[in-house]
C-alpha cells in the first residue's frame, strides 16, 4: 500500500513536469495557420470599382484571397510581397474589408494593384462567414475549396513554410 | 458646440463607425439569451476573454450577427454551431461532450469516487 | 552607480542565502551554536537583500532612467505612488517583489521563533535555498538591474494605463504575500521529514503563519476580482481565466491545509494529509508563478513569453517539488498510526473536506491543462471555460456545504450520535426554506441551482446564529473565528447565486438631454465635457439617474486617451448600494451623434467581496490569537 502511494505520487509528478518540458520545447506549427478544408461560403457582393456583383460561382478554381484594408498598416508592408507573387502569375483576389470605397481606391492607386479583382466587403459579411478576425489574412483555394487560412502578414518565410508545401503537394498554380 | 465635440471625438477616437443599430431585441428573453451567449463565446481575436469582455471590431460584428440570428429564431445550439463552423471549436468556452472531451467531463467525478472508495476501504482494514 | 550597488547587494545576498542553506543541512542542525549561526546569517542576508530593494525603489522615485526596467515602465509624469508600483507592473520587477516577500516571511519567522526549536535551522535552510533559486532566476534571466548606458533616455515609457490604479498597485503585493507565506509551512514540513522524528509537533508552530498567509491570499484574490470588476468595464468579477485559476488552486489547497492543520495540531490525526497539503500548497504557488511567467498560457495577465525563462523556472520548481515529494513518499510511513478517526467526529468531517477540496483542485488543474494537452497532441485548439468550471464547482461546493452544516456540532475525537446531528435541522430548515420561498415569490427565481444555493447558504448562516444564541444564553463555547469565516462562506454562496440570477444589462442609444428608461430608472445624458488629466485627455459624460423612489444621483463614466502610448480606455461609473450596483460605461458614438451606453444592474455584488473580507478578518484574528499563545 505504501509502495503504491509512493508510486502514484512520484509518477504523477514526473509525468507532470515531463509534459511541460515537452510542451515548452515543442516546435510549434504556425499558430496563425489553419489547414482545415472547407467550402467557400455563398455570397453576393459588388466589385470595388464597378457595379459587377460577385458570387461564389466566380470563385471556382484556384486562387489566393487576400483580406486587406486601407486602415490596415501591416497590409502596406505585405503589399510588396503580394506584388511579387502577382508577377509570378499567382492569381490573387482582393477582399477589401470594412473599408470606405474611396479610401480603398486611393490606397490601390497609390501603392499598386496586385489583385485580379477586388470584392468590396464593406459590411464584412463574407469575411464573417470566412472566419476573418482582422487584416491582413490570406486564404488558399483549390478548386473552389479553402484549404489554407492564414491570419497575419504573408512574407517570404510564411509563404515558404505555410503555403508552398501545400501548393506543391496539391499541384496548384501549375506548381510554380 | 455639439459639432465641435463631435469633431473632437472623431479625431481622438477614430474608431469604426459602428454603422447601424444597437442591440435591439424582440423580447426580454431574447435579450437575456444574448447576454448569456456572449459570455460563453470566446473572442477569436483576443488572447483570452469572452465576447462580452471584448470591444474588438470582429467581436462587435459577431455580436451583431448573434442578435440577427436570435431574431431569425435560431436556437443557442445553432448559433454556437454557426460560429464554431467559421471560427473554429476554440471559440466555444463549453467544449461540448464528444469523444475528445469525455475525459474532461467525467474525470472529476471519477476522481472523487475513487478517493472516497479508497478511504472507505482503508477504514475497514 | 547606485544601480550597481543594488545589483551587487542582490548578488551578495544570494551567496549568503546559499551559505545559510549549506550550513543548515550539512552541519548539525540541532547544535544550538549552528542554529544561532544560521539564524544570524539569514538575518544578514535578508537585510542586505532588502537594502538592495530600497535602493531600487529610490531609483524609481528619482526617475533614474539609466535603469532599463525603470525606463520601460515608469515616466516622469507619473505620480510618485505609481512610480513605486510600476516596479511590480511587469516581469522582472514583480519577480523582485516576490522574492522580497519570500525572504520577509522567512525573516519574520526567524525573529519570532526561538533558537531552541529543533526544526528552525533546516526550515530557514529550505527558505534560503528557495530564495537562492529565485534569485538566480532573477539575476540570470530576468535582471531588473540592467542599464542603458552611456546615454540614458530623458524620459521613460508609460506603463499600461490600465495598470495606473491604486487597487491594482496593492493586488500583487497582497497576492504575493499570500503565495509565498506558505514557504514557512513548506520549510517546516521538509525539515520535519528530513529529521524523521514523528514526535515533533511541527503543525502547531506553523498554524498562525499559515492562517495569516491564507488571509492574504484570500484578500489578494478578492482585490483582483474587485479591480477587474470596476476597471475592465464589462461588469464581471471572475472569468476562470487560466491565471485566475492558478491563483485559485493554491487557495483551495491552503483552505484544506488550514483545516487539516487544526486537526493535526489538536489531535495528531490526519498528519499525513497535513504534510502532503503543506507541500501541495507551496508547489501550487510555485506552479502559478511558472505558468504566469513562462508564457505558455495565453492570458491577458501573462508576462513576457520567453521559453528560456520557462525552462529555467520549470527546472528549478521541478527540482524543488520532486525532492519534497520524494522525501514525503519515503518518509510519510513514519506518521502512519493506528489511531482511528471516530465516526462523525470533527476530524472525520475535515477528512471529508480534504477529499472535496482535493477534487476541486484536480478539476481546476484538469481544466487548465486540457487545452494545452489537446493542442500538444492534436495540433488543434480547444477552449475550456466557465461552463466546465461551474458544472464542477457548484455541485461539489453545495454538497461540501451540506456536510459543513452537519459538522458544526461535531467534536474533536468524539463520536457524534446521529440524533444530535439532526436536532437543529427543523429550526434551520424552516428558516432557510422560508427565505427560499420568499425569494421564489419576490424575485421569481425558478432556477434550481440558485434556489439550492440560497437554501444551503442560508441554512449555514442560520445554524451559526443558533450557535451564537447558545453562546450568549447558555455560555456554550464557540470558536468565533470559525463562525465568522463560515458565515462568510454562506454569504458568498448566496451572493454569487443571486448575482448570477438577478443581474441584467442593456446597451442603450442616447443623445444629450434625452432620457431612457431601464428597470424603472430614468437615465438622462446631461452633459459631455473634455477634461485634461495628468497623463491623459478625457471625455466625461454626466448622467442623471432617477430611481423609482424619486431619488437622483449623477454618474460620470469616462473615455481616456493616454499621451504616451495613445491607448484609449473606458472608465466605468458605479453607483454602489446595499442591494445592487448600477454600472455605466460609454461605448462609441454613432453617426447621428448619439452615444452607445452600456448599463448594468449587478445585484448583491458588494456582498461577494464583503464575504471574502469576512473570511480574511476571521483568518487574521485567529492567526493573531494563535501567535499570542505560542510557546
Amino acid at each position: 500500500m505504501t509502495i503504491f502511494i509512493r508510486f502514484i505520487i512520484i509518477s504523477t509528478a514526473l509525468m507532470f513536469f515531463t509534459f511541460f518540458y515537452l510542451y515548452i520545447n515543442d516546435d510549434k506549427y504556425y499558430p496563425g495557420a489553419d489547414f482545415t478544408t472547407s467550402n467557400m461560403p455563398d455570397f453576393e457582393i459588388k466589385d470595388l470599382y464597378s457595379e459587377r456583383v460577385f458570387s461564389v460561382k466566380d470563385l471556382d478554381g484556384s486562387y489566393l484571397i487576400n483580406v486587406w484594408a486601407s486602415w490596415c498598416i501591416t497590409c502596406r508592408i505585405e503589399h510588396g510581397f503580394l506584388a511579387k507573387l502577382e508577377s509570378n502569375n499567382i492569381p490573387i483576389i482582393g477582399l477589401n474589408y470594412k473599408d470606405e470605397k474611396d479610401d480603398a481606391i486611393n490606397w490601390i492607386t497609390k501603392f499598386g494593384d496586385p489583385y485580379k479583382y477586388i470584392i468590396h466587403d464593406y459590411k464584412g459579411e463574407l469575411a464573417l462567414d470566412l472566419g476573418v478576425t482582422g487584416a491582413p489574412e490570406t486564404f488558399l483555394l483549390n478548386d473552389g475549396k479553402i484549404i489554407v487560412h492564414y491570419r497575419g502578414e504573408v512574407n517570404d518565410m510564411i509563404w515558404n513554410d505555410v503555403f508552398k508545401p501545400v501548393i506543391m503537394k496539391e499541384n496548384i498554380f501549375n506548381a510554380n | 458646440m455639439l459639432i465641435k465635440i463631435f469633431l473632437f471625438f472623431s479625431i481622438i477616437f477614430s474608431s469604426f463607425t459602428v454603422g447601424e443599430s444597437l442591440y435591439e431585441f424582440d423580447s426580454i428573453e431574447d435579450e437575456k439569451r444574448f447576454y448569456t451567449l456572449i459570455k460563453e463565446i470566446r473572442c477569436p481575436k483576443c488572447t483570452s476573454g469572452s465576447l462580452a469582455s471584448s470591444n474588438a471590431p470582429v467581436s462587435e460584428d459577431i455580436k451583431s450577427k448573434i442578435i440577427q440570428l436570435i431574431k431569425e429564431g435560431k436556437s443557442d445550439k445553432e448559433i454556437k454551431e454557426f460560429l464554431s463552423d467559421r471560427f473554429g471549436n476554440q471559440v466555444l468556452y463549453n467544449p461540448g461532450l464528444s469523444k475528445d472531451t469525455y475525459f474532461l467531463w467525467f474525470a472529476p467525478g471519477l476522481f472523487l469516487m475513487l478517493i472516497l472508495l479508497f478511504f472507505f476501504f482503508r477504514k475497514r482494514t | 552607480m547606485l544601480i550597481e550597488i543594488a545589483h551587487f547587494l542582490s548578488i551578495l545576498s544570494t551567496g549568503l542565502f546559499f551559505i545559510c542553506f549549506i550550513f543548515s543541512f550539512f552541519l548539525n542542525s540541532k547544535d544550538i551554536f549552528i542554529i544561532n549561526l544560521v539564524s544570524r546569517i539569514y538575518s544578514h542576508s535578508f537585510f542586505i537583500f532588502l537594502s538592495s530593494f530600497f535602493v531600487y525603489v529610490w531609483l524609481a522615485i528619482s526617475d533614474n532612467f539609466s535603469v532599463l526596467y525603470i525606463a520601460q515602465h515608469s515616466n516622469i509624469n507619473l505620480p510618485v505612488f505609481y512610480k513605486i508600483s510600476s516596479i511590480w507592473s511587469a516581469h522582472e520587477g514583480s519577480m523582485f517583489l516576490w522574492i522580497i516577500f519570500l525572504t520577509s516571511w522567512g525573516a519574520v519567522y526567524n525573529l519570532s521563533t526561538s533558537n531552541d526549536q529543533l526544526l528552525k535551522a533546516r526550515t530557514l535552510g529550505v527558505i534560503s535555498i528557495t530564495s537562492v533559486g529565485f534569485l538566480l532566476f532573477l539575476l540570470l534571466t530576468s535582471n531588473p538591474f540592467e542599464t542603458i548606458l552611456p546615454v540614458p533616455p530623458e524620459n521613460g515609457a508609460d506603463i499600461n494605463p490600465v495598470l495606473q490604479d491604486p487597487l491594482l498597485a496593492i493586488h500583487p503585493p497582497m497576492l504575493y504575500m499570500g503565495y509565498v507565506g506558505f514557504v514557512i509551512a513548506f520549510g517546516q514540513a521538509i525539515a520535519f521529514l528530513f529529521e524523521g522524528k514523528p514526535e515533533i509537533k511541527w503543525e502547531k508552530q506553523v498554524r498562525s503563519w499559515s492562517l495569516a498567509s491564507w488571509s492574504f491570499l484570500t484578500l489578494g484574490i478578492a482585490l483582483g476580482s474587485w479591480w477587474a470588476y470596476y476597471e475592465l468595464g464589462w461588469g464581471g468579477y471572475w472569468f476562470w481565466d487560466p491565471v485566475e485559476n492558478v491563483a485559485l488552486m493554491p487557495w483551495l489547497a491552503a483552505t484544506a491545509f488550514v483545516h487539516s492543520l487544526s486537526a493535526s495540531s489538536k489531535s495528531s490525526i490526519l498528519r499525513i494529509w497535513t504534510l502532503l497539503l503543506s507541500i501541495l500548497v507551496f508547489s501550487l504557488s510555485l506552479f502559478g508563478a511558472f505558468i504566469v511567467r513562462s508564457g505558455i498560457i495565453d492570458s491577458v495577465h501573462s508576462f513576457a513569453n520567453d521559453p528560456e525563462r520557462g525552462l529555467y523556472l520549470l527546472a528549478f520548481i521541478g527540482l524543488l517539488v520532486m525532492v519534497s515529494l520524494l522525501l514525503f513518499s519515503f518518509r510519510f510511513n513514519l506518521l502512519l498510526s493506528n489511531k482511528k478517526i471516530a465516526s462523525l467526529s470533527k476530524e472525520s468531517f475535515i477528512s471529508l473536506n480534504n477529499i472535496f477540496f482535493g477534487t476541486l483542485i484536480f478539476s481546476t488543474m484538469l481544466g487548465v491543462l486540457y487545452p494545452l494537452i489537446y493542442e500538444f497532441i492534436y495540433n488543434q485548439k480547444i477552449s475550456v471555460g466557465a461552463p466546465f468550471y461551474n458544472a464542477i464547482f457548484v455541485p461539489i461546493t453545495l454538497i461540501a456545504c451540506i456536510f459543513l452544516y452537519f459538522s458544526i456540532d461535531s467534536k474533536w475525537q468524539q463520536s457524534l450520535n446521529i440524533k444530535s446531528l439532526f436536532q437543529p435541522l427543523p429550526i434551520s430548515l424552516t428558516f432557510s426554506a422560508t427565505i427560499v420561498i420568499l425569494a421564489f415569490f419576490q424575485f421569481s427565481i425558478t432556477n434550481l441551482w440558485t434556489l439550492a444555493s440560497l437554501l444551503i447558504g442560508s441554512i449555514i448562516i442560520i445554524r451559526y446564529m443558533i450557535v451564537i444564541y447558545f453562546y450568549f444564553v447558555y455560555r456554550k463555547f464557540t470558536n468565533i473565528f470559525s463562525v465568522i469565516a463560515h458565515c462568510g462562506l454562506g454569504l458568498l454562496i448566496i451572493s454569487i447565486a443571486l448575482n448570477d440570477n438577478l443581474s441584467s444589462e442593456r446597451a442603450i442609444n442616447i443623445k444629450i438631454n434625452e432620457t431612457e428608461i431601464y428597470k424603472d430608472h430614468q437615465i438622462t445624458l446631461k452633459n459631455l465635457r473634455m477634461v485634461p488629466g495628468p497623463n491623459f485627455d478625457s471625455v466625461k459624460a454626466d448622467f442623471l439617474i432617477e430611481n423609482p423612489n424619486g431619488k437622483t444621483f449623477t454618474l460620470t463614466p469616462e473615455k481616456r486617451k493616454y499621451f504616451a502610448r495613445g491607448q484609449v480606455t473606458t472608465e466605468t461609473a458605479i453607483h454602489a448600494s446595499f442591494l445592487k450596483d448600477i454600472y455605466l460605461t460609454i461605448g462609441d458614438q454613432l453617426d447621428d451623434g448619439s452615444w452607445i451606453v452600456n448599463i448594468q444592474f449587478n445585484i448583491f455584488i458588494r456582498w461577494i467581496w464583503f464575504s471574502a473580507i469576512m473570511m480574511v478578518v476571521a483568518g487574521l484574528l485567529l492567526a493573531h490569537s494563535l501567535s499570542r499563545s505560542r510557546p
